[in-house]
């Protein structure tokens, strides 16, 4: 029995199929670290190849994170210790913002890339943030702006995680901010998109 | 007298723009909009007001600076305003990318002055230098201070807008003399879309329709993220998000001045860009043009944004087909000057350019002026055939209203034009520069200008550098 049925109904969207495939890869007794990095992450690997050369678009991307995730809930009880051990990552809009897209996008790949991810949601004030992350041992506060207004209070944001005294590190992204206004703010990391954030996550937690 | 025929394009049939209003009321009233999680609008507040809705006849009056500036809707349509609040600009001496601070505000300030394709000046940048607490008159304060024609933007809390609402009453001599004649426009986008309002800014909207002062909301529904991915699935959506905005603002003050607003776009699904300079939001503002003429509201908004990152031939053509799009559908205001990369950055190059844009949209819209004098049958009798019409007194009476005439495009031969090879930005920006040798600025009072700076001490100087 390989893990063959559960990458292709990922590659399919198909939520139904995935679950269904890893029981039958369970019972069959294939180990299950194999499902998960041959099965499960080894289809999200090519569905990231495939986005970055165009061929799938977002929703695409998505739909197969959601195909993941409902494999990996199967999975999850018998997997031995943590969930891949990738770290975990605190993630919100910063307050004042409502925005929420790309921080869902962000969200979904660093889940579907291993990470452990807490999402707060939109208009998070910063003390939610460390507050979380204190109590997680979160290794990572991913902050999100989409308001060119918003952008102050994700300065504000960063300085209050660094005050705290918390070893945790800061990434930021949203339309309006780039790299530049990451270093300004003194943020520990910038990522211009969702895959982008997901390298820059796992160098982060390597560093 | 001329008579002029309306340019006008349909681009719904009369069915679907009722079929459409009717569907968005459906919406409203099933699922209500979501204004922070609590405070949900009631079913039966919205019924009734979804129906007096189209028998408003309302007409927005816009702001007023000096009188020759006064802006009015529907008279003045169509209505260019600059694009609002990008956090950056492109040096226009380095060309690099940088953020803006409250001088490029001065210095857009007195461009805008001069371009008079430009009816109202919506503050193009944030301002980087502005003093912590004062994010708001930062940027105010340089615009009202340079700019001759009325001033647009919005404030991120209430205790901003306040600022910015004193800013205005010591310019116009107190509060009572400010009311009478705002010359603030206030903008927001109280609207997330699918179906939920911001706090802030709904709150914004409320106090300043409370106060009875000019404000007006964007819904940008993005399709395929935000609203559904059909055409008419985000019509429909974003038509019903404006009704909601609709209903509040005339529950708080009935009869209250409306723009409709809505900036419908289709996420470029390959990245999940936003993408403001598809065809598609030219085709959904000219929808929603029908739809705001369906329930009789002036109508417009950001339309002729461009995705480009530098001022090229993508930039004109994405600017040009979407505002000749909403122009021949009807809209009445296009927020569309001067912004590059979907808002992020102001080019004075490009605000030269949608100025042009903007003449010639507004002569487009002046239409062709039919008129028994205007067949001219009598003087084509006269010259007849083979003559010519070059050196007639009619020609000469009638050559500077009839045409527009370029200062951007070239008509040049060949030969002519290969001893400058410009490019369209280039001679852009021999006209900033034109413009900026002979720019003498315009400022308050002394006694006015020394009252606004000891109401905000360490405020920015809101000075012209160039």
């Amino acid at each position: 029995m390989s893990t063959q049925a559960i990458y292709d109904a990922i590659m399919e969207f198909e939520d139904d199929d995935v679950v269904e495939a890893v029981k039958e890869a369970i019972e069959a007794g294939v180990d299950p670290q194999i499902i998960l990095n041959e099965g499960l992450i080894g289809a999200m690997d090519e569905v990231g190849r495939l986005f970055s050369i165009g061929d799938l678009y977002v929703p695409e991307m998505l739909m197969a994170a959601n195909a993941m995730k409902a494999g990996m809930q199967v999975i999850k009880p018998y997997l031995k210790g943590d969930d891949g051990g990738k770290g975990l990552v605190v993630i919100g809009t910063v307050e004042g913002d409502l925005h929420d897209i790309g921080k869902n996008l962000v969200s979904m790949m660093m889940e579907s890339a291993g990470f452990e991810v807490i999402d707060l949601g939109i208009d998070v004030p910063a003390d939610k943030f460390i507050e979380t992350a204190k109590t997680n041992n979160a290794g990572i506060i991913c902050l999100s702006a989409l308001l060119t207004t918003t952008m102050t209070t994700m300065g504000e944001t960063v300085d209050a995680i660094k005050k705290s005294g918390l070893g945790v590190k800061t990434m930021v992204g949203g339309a309006p901010v780039t790299e530049e206004f990451a270093k300004e703010i003194g943020a520990d990391g910038f990522a211009e998109d969702a895959g982008e954030a997901v390298v820059f996550a796992r160098n982060l937690l390597a560093s | 007298m001329a008579v002029l025929l309306p340019l006008r394009f349909r681009i719904l049939h009369l069915m679907s723009t009722k079929d459409t209003g009717v569907t968005s009321a459906e919406i409203m009233q099933e699922l209500g909009s979501d204004y922070g999680k609590e405070k949900q609008f009631k079913k039966k507040a919205m019924e009734g007001h979804l129906i007096s809705m189209r028998a408003l006849g309302l007409i927005e009056v816009e702001t007023v600076n000096i009188d020759d500036y006064d802006i009015v809707l529907p008279d003045n349509r169509p209505v260019v305003i600059t694009g609002s609040s990008a956090p950056n600009i492109i040096d226009p001496k380095t060309g690099e990318d940088r953020r803006a601070t409250s001088s490029d505000i001065a210095n857009i300030a007195n461009l805008i002055n001069e371009l008079d394709g430009f009816d109202v000046f919506s503050i193009s940048t944030l301002a980087q230098d502005a003093p912590k607490g004062q994010i708001s008159v930062s940027r105010f304060y340089p615009a009202l201070k340079n700019c001759k024609k009325p001033v647009r933007s919005n404030t991120p809390t209430i205790k901003d807008l306040e600022d910015v609402l004193e800013l205005g009453a010591i310019i116009a001599g107190g509060k009572e003399a400010y009311k009478e004649r705002p010359f603030i426009n206030h903008h927001y986008c109280p609207v997330v879309s699918p179906l939920t309002m911001d706090v802030d800014s709904t709150d914004a909207v409320i106090y300043l329709t409370e106060k009875g002062l000019p404000v007006y909301g964007t819904i940008v529904p993005n399709a395929g993220m935000t609203s559904p991915m059909t055409m008419t699935g985000t019509l429909v959506l974003g038509n019903a998000e404006f009704l909601a905005l609709s209903t509040l603002i005339q529950l708080i003050r009935p009869g209250a001045p409306m723009i409709y607003a809505v900036l419908s776009t289709v996420a470029d699904l390959r990245t999940g860009n936003y993408a403001p300079g598809a065809v598609e939001t030219g085709m959904l503002q000219m929808a929603h043009s029908q739809m705001a003429r369906f329930y009789g509201v002036p109508s417009g908004g950001y339309i002729g944004l461009t995705n480009s990152q530098i001022n090229d031939a993508q930039c004109g053509y994405e600017t040009g087909i979407n505002t000749t799009g909403a122009l021949l559908a009807g809209s009445d205001m296009f927020n569309m000057g001067g912004l590059l990369g979907s808002l992020m950055a102001f080019d004075y190059s490009k605000a030269v350019i949608d100025n042009e844009i903007a003449l010639m949209l507004k002569r487009m819209k002046r239409g062709m002026e039919f008129s028994e004098e205007n067949l001219c049958l009598d003087l084509i009798h006269e010259v007849g055939p083979g003559g010519t019409y070059l050196d007639l007194k009619h020609t000469q009476k009638n050559m500077r209203k009839m045409a527009f005439y370029p200062k951007v495009a070239t008509r040049e031969m060949r030969k002519k034009w290969e001893a400058s090879r410009s490019t369209a930005e280039e001679r852009a920006f021999e006209q900033v520069n034109k413009i900026f040798e002979n720019s003498v600025q315009k400022t308050f009072p002394a006694e006015i200008d020394e009252k606004i700076r000891s109401n905000f001490p360490g405020l920015v100087k809101g000075d012209m550098v160039w």
